[in-house]
């Protein structure tokens, strides 16, 4: 028994390091690349650069004539985080809502936001761009904010599973002691849902953070890019300085993850389970 | 009981409200349904001749133009802006024309920026510097305004071929829609000390000075051979294969042509590809794509050219001539990583770091392998070229102004700064004199024919994806037999065959579909 | 209120407020002394008209005609903008629609102050009958935002690409040329030109495949790394758990950019196969349709597995781990208690994520764009193996300007998917269930 134990414990680690190995390396990869000293991945020796150096990084934030590299991050952090504010705010009234009241359309809410999402969104850019050339929001970093969060109630799903979860008995009982539906929601619901609030803020930041057709289609002036649309224009000889812009948009994704993570696990837990 | 339900909807009348109040603010502005450039107000002129009443650097600025100083923004490529070239260009601009109220800016836009897509709406720039096959598919759809060319500074000096580039055809007018900068043409760019020891003697077999290797495809083939047999880490000619602009030679050499013309006019009917020997050339690609690695079949050698020329893998490389720098730059961080002063290592990169036309002359049969000297039936080489150039946007408020901007842009001393700056080949005689080799060799070279300008039509877009699927496909075929596979195209038959239906392919692209 | 249709009760009814506020909206309600709703059904009423009035009927003449000017820009005269006239008559008639649902509920409203006896001052004062009205009818006060921000975001784009489809726009008329209304002339042409239907049911093939095969993937490879991870012998999970974060945390089209470099000719992968002496592999050449197709999953895989990875470790921390126990007395094996006992409740709490992420990557449009674009094959219509038809819209629409085909094309494929996927939504244990728990 315990040598099967042990058996056990040997391949479930070997598995595990395998399987982060694999997830691990091209990011890894990533990384070396973007310290290369001479800033093409071509002079590698198959993975690893023959030299070292932060010429990456110094060109990323320091030669900005053609790439603005910081003020496109200042942009997409400010898109990111308003976007990330106002469409939580909406997937959480949206999901709660669609979760606790019995309401003539709310199956036709449900089955419509499911079919709304199935139309392939590049097809509609054509008339989202024209709408907002109607609108005058071109080169607005507002309008990306409006349409990210205007779109993100269409992803209620997760959220509207975890409001399913909390008993209904909490609120009966505050409905019978003369709270106000509003109330309920600031005072009891909200408290109870924090787990799901930080995850849909992470996944709605996350969102904005990495999209780059949206921006691109809607922003012409390039001080007004974000760091995708940035990074995809780069030029493709530039590859130590993509890789070093690239690393660097996703630290303060890791960094946000670590921070939260507690949260996180049982907010998709609470989310999914339903019974 | 209370009344509750009946106001169900006021949220719902709230919500309405502001629907109208957002299609209000979208639509209240300017009358429903029209888009109206902003010129149309303030400059009627005749279609033929916007330009009509603007001579030499006059009056540019007035024509009813405001107090407030007009601002045009103008949109470079990139590579003048990373070089400083449009910084030098604007600073020099805005000095000339400070007292006539012009400021031209950076129009700080994706180099590539849809004009059709963005300058209805007022997001395009005034004045655009880009390839002749894209400005013309906008001047197709009028979003680029026809010049009266021969009122600006550089038509003597620009010849008629560069010209024409920027011709078009419309309802039975003919008109010119851009201006004359720069010529592109995939260029060899070779380190002058990794040439062979002993090519006077060995290759230069007509003895005039010039390796025969530089001159036909054959002993540029033989010296390929002769590198990679010798050390299989190195190669002699590489080229990504599966790029008709940068393998052009082997695409457009033997009697065929991309669109046919019917009344002088360019036909998108007519894809002739297939047309005449071009089975010949492709018989010539598939040959050398033997003597390269499998980068050829992808854009692999395109994008490690600079670092592999550096480094003496490659013997050549193509690539056009604005990307000098980049091969420079390459050449010089490996001077400085084996210990030369920054000062010291340019110097050299220079100096070793040549940019040459590709050889000028092909196999008529298409059969590289051929020992030169007994090839007696020889075609001209004929690579695919642009024209860059500027052009004004329909939907400038400022049209005299952006005239007056392009003169200056194209006059003599900005176009000798740009090539200066940029090792562009410039379209202007008087430069190109003073340019050195490679830029006249280029001017002469669009002069005699040799050099297939991108058709300045829109329907030229549908040409790549075909062609790239094709050339890619037939490259890899020497690798199918080395590892043992069937070939996929061994005989011309076959070959021919692809290529027709490569033809069809494009037509259906821009025909099947358009109704 | 009764099934009769609410017109018909306001004609029989024989009050005259309400005859008034058939008449005019809001007018009944402010002969009921219900001044502020009245004046308020009033004001919106002015403001539909007056939008009528000032741009409203132009916008809705250009949207029958599509314009009948054509603009200059060289010689700047103005003229019609046929896709604009379109959105903005788009944007009128939904406007339309929202004042007609207003109307209605102005009849509603008055006829239950009739029916209730509420005229003439006995309603609630219009501050606490607002107050009473957020409370118990929160759901509208807290569904109206969201809503009008898919309405205006997403569906009217929907429909508006719907209307593209029935005109001729696209190829060589684009503005500033006129577009016209063509029916269903662009359904014809996608089903009667033989390359294009053939093209279509190819890669409709290719993409149900690619489809369930890649849900499959990702969804038991989550949990799996989940189950994996779950495991009592492993110390530090969070630490364990961070790689697949940092995969999840780069950006995706980076990703891809990255793994396409990875498996090119001139990629890393190819250095140790060539120097460990046997030739490159094109992994994602013209040869390369099985290859290509496996690495897009395993790329696809790379990209999704940590998302669904946390979401399986979320539900399987919610398990009674009684039922284990129990199950390991009874002697059953490990992959037992997986068959019986984990997949069923796994399944059963994820099925809407599973449908979402079918429909995800159904039309995930990266995958290939970015492994293996730029190609067109023999047997294909401008498209190629491992297109999926999401990328072939693009090819068709975008690349080429075929705005109206596209248009025609997506439409079908929208339908197809959409009818596939609501059965199967309507018939999960999650919907149907998800009333009867609570």
């Amino acid at each position: 028994m315990n040598w099967r134990k042990r058996m056990d414990w040997l391949w479930s680690h070997a598995l595990l390091i395998v399987i982060c190995f694999i997830f691990f390396f091209p990011v890894l990869w990533l990384i070396l690349a973007s310290f290369s000293a001479t800033g093409s991945i071509y002079d590698l020796s198959g993975f690893f650069p023959k030299a070292f150096s932060l010429n990456g990084y110094i060109t990323l934030f320091g030669d900005t004539v053609m790439y603005d590299y910081p003020n496109w991050l200042k942009n997409t952090l400010f898109v990111a985080v308003c976007s990330s504010i106002l469409g939580t705010t909406l997937v959480i009234l949206t999901a709660y809502t669609i979760s606790r009241f019995q309401f003539k359309a709310r199956k036709v809410l449900m089955k419509s936001t499911l079919v709304l999402s199935m139309f392939p969104g590049f097809m509609t850019m054509t008339a989202v761009y024209l709408l907002m050339v109607n609108f005058n929001l071109i080169n607005q970093l507002w309008a990306l904010i409006l349409i990210y969060a205007a779109g993100a109630p269409m992803g209620y799903l997760t959220q509207k599973g975890y409001f399913d979860s909390i008993s209904a008995s909490v609120f009966e009982a505050a409905r019978l002691d003369g709270a106000s539906n509003f109330r309920i929601f600031r005072s009891i619901a909200l408290p109870l849902s924090k787990p799901i609030i930080v995850y849909t803020a992470l996944t709605q930041f996350a969102w904005p953070w990495s999209d780059f057709i949206l921006p691109n289609l809607l922003l012409k002036n390039k001080n007004l890019w974000t760091v995708a649309v940035g990074l995809m224009h780069l030029d493709e000889t530039q590859f130590t300085r993509f890789a070093a812009g690239s690393i660097f948009i996703a630290v303060p994704i890791v960094i946000l993850y670590f921070a939260l993570s507690g949260f996180l696990v049982s907010g998709v837990t609470a989310g999914a389970a339903k019974e | 009981m209370l009344k509750t339900k009946s106001l169900r909807l006021i949220a719902a009348l709230l919500s309405l409200l502001l629907l109208v109040s957002l299609a209000a603010c979208g639509g209240g502005g300017d009358s429903a349904g029209t888009t109206q450039p902003p010129a149309g107000t303030q400059n009627p002129a005749p279609a033929a001749t916007p330009a009509g009443d603007t001579g030499e650097n006059s009056g540019g600025s007035t024509g009813g133009s405001p107090v407030a100083p007009i601002t045009l923004h103008i949109l470079e490529n990139d590579t003048a802006k990373a070089e400083g070239y449009l910084e030098a260009l604007l600073t020099a601009f805005n000095a000339a024309y400070a007292d006539k109220g012009i400021v031209a800016v950076d129009a700080n836009m994706d180099e590539f920026t849809d004009l059709a897509m963005n300058g209805p709406y007022g997001y395009g720039p005034d004045v655009l510097y880009q390839a002749n096959d894209q400005l013309m598919q906008f001047a197709e759809d009028k979003h680029i305004l026809p010049l009266n060319a021969e009122e600006l500074e550089c038509w003597s000096t620009t010849p008629e071929e560069a010209w024409e580039a920027f011709r078009l055809n419309l309802d039975g007018n003919s008109y010119l829609c851009g201006v004359p900068v720069n010529i592109q043409e995939p260029m060899l760019f070779y380190r002058e000390d990794q040439m062979p020891a002993d090519w006077q003697t060995k290759w230069d077999k007509d003895g005039n000075g010039t390796p025969d290797f530089f001159e036909n495809w054959c002993d540029l083939y033989a010296l390929s051979k002769e590198i990679h047999e010798a050390d299989s880490s190195k190669f002699g000619f590489m080229a990504s294969l599966n790029n008709l602009y940068l393998a052009s030679p082997f695409m457009l050499s033997y009697g065929n042509y991309i669109f046919g013309e019917k009344d002088g006019v360019l036909d998108s009917t007519d894809v002739g590809f297939s047309k005449g020997n071009a089975v010949n050339g492709l018989m010539a690609l598939r040959q050398f794509a033997g003597l390269m690695n499998e980068g050829c079949i992808d854009d692999t050698i395109t994008l490690n050219r600079y670092e592999k020329i550096a480094d003496g893998s490659y013997f050549c490389s193509v690539s056009t001539p604005d990307t000098y720098s980049l091969f420079l730059g390459n050449l010089t961080n490996r001077y400085v990583q084996d210990g030369m002063s920054q000062d010291e290592a340019s110097a050299k990169a220079v100096e070793n770091l040549k940019m040459i036309e590709m050889p000028a002359k092909m196999p008529a049969n298409g059969d590289l392998s051929q020992d030169s000297s007994a090839v007696t039936d020889w075609v001209d080489t004929i690579c695919m070229g642009g024209i860059n150039g500027y052009a004004i946007s329909s939907y400038t408020k400022y049209r005299e102004a952006c005239i007056e901007f392009v003169n200056f842009a194209t006059s003599f001393d900005m176009v000798r700064t740009r090539a200066e700056m940029l090792g562009i080949a410039p379209t202007r005689s008087d430069v190109a004199a003073l340019s050195g080799d490679t830029a006249d060799t280029l001017f002469q070279s669009l002069d005699a024919g040799r050099i297939y300008l991108m058709p300045s039509i829109k329907a030229v877009d549908q040409i790549w994806v075909p062609s790239q699927t094709l050339m890619g496909d037939v490259a890899k075929d020497p690798f199918r037999v080395q590892q043992g596979d069937p070939a996929r195209y061994p005989d011309k038959e076959a070959l021919q065959a692809a290529l027709e239906d490569m033809d069809q392919q494009i037509y259906d692209a821009i025909h099947t579909l358009a109704g | 209120m009764n099934g009769k249709p609410l017109i018909l009760q306001a004609v029989q009814c024989p009050s005259p407020r309400v005859k008034a506020s058939m008449i005019l909206m809001g007018l009944g309600q402010i002969l009921s002394r219900e001044y502020i709703k009245g004046l308020l059904y009033l004001a919106s009423l002015a403001a539909y008209v007056g939008y009528l009035a000032m741009i409203g009927i132009t916008d809705i003449a250009g949207f029958i005609t599509l314009g009948t000017v054509e603009a200059d820009p060289w010689l700047g005269t103005a003229g019609d903008d046929s896709i604009i006239m379109m959105l903005r008559g788009l944007l009128a008639i939904v406007l339309t629609v929202g004042i007609v649902l207003l109307y209605r509920s102005n009849l509603r409203d008055i006829l239950e102050t009739e029916q209730l006896g509420l005229y003439g001052g006995n309603a609630l004062p219009f501050p606490e009958a607002v107050r009473h009205f957020l409370d118990r009818k929160f759901y509208i006060v807290a569904l109206a935002l969201p809503v009008i921000g898919v309405m205006v975001f997403n569906v009217i784009p929907i429909l508006f690409m719907i209307l593209i489809s029935f005109t001729n726009y696209g190829g060589n008329i684009i503005p500033p040329k006129l577009v016209d209304w063509t029916g269903l002339d662009s359904f014809r042409r996608v089903l009667s030109l033989t390359g294009i239907r053939e093209t279509f049911f190819r890669i409709l093939g290719w993409n149900m495949i690619w489809a369930l095969a890649s849900t499959a993937v990702n969804y038991f490879g989550g949990l799996g790394l989940a189950l994996l991870l779950n495991k009592k012998c492993f110390k530090f999970k969070k630490f364990w758990r961070m790689f697949p974060i940092i995969a999840y945390a780069v950006p995706g089209f980076i990703t891809l950019l990255a793994f396409k470099f990875l498996f090119s000719y001139g990629g890393p992968i190819n250095y140790y196969i060539t120097q460990a002496g046997s030739s490159a592999i094109g992994f994602l050449d013209i040869d390369a349709g099985l290859k290509a197709k496996l690495i897009g999953l395993g790329v696809n895989a790379w990209i999704s597995i940590p998302t669904s990875m946390l979401l399986a470790t979320g539900i399987l921390s919610n398990m009674n781990e009684s039922l284990y126990e129990a199950a390991s007395i009874d002697g059953a094996s490990p992959w037992q208690q997986f068959k019986k006992i984990t997949l069923p409740f796994v399944v059963f709490s994820t099925t809407p994520v599973l449908i979402t992420n079918f429909i995800g990557n159904f039309n995930n449009f990266g995958i290939f764009y970015f492994l293996r674009g730029g190609l067109y094959m023999d047997g294909y219509f401008l498209a190629s193996d491992t297109d999926l038809l999401i990328n072939w819209l693009y090819n068709l629409s975008i690349d080429n300007n075929y705005y109206s085909i596209g248009a025609a094309v997506s439409l079908i494929i929208f339908i197809i998917t959409s009818v596939l996927s609501l059965s199967v939504y309507v018939r999960s244990n999650a919907y149907r269930k998800e009333d009867t728990y609570r």
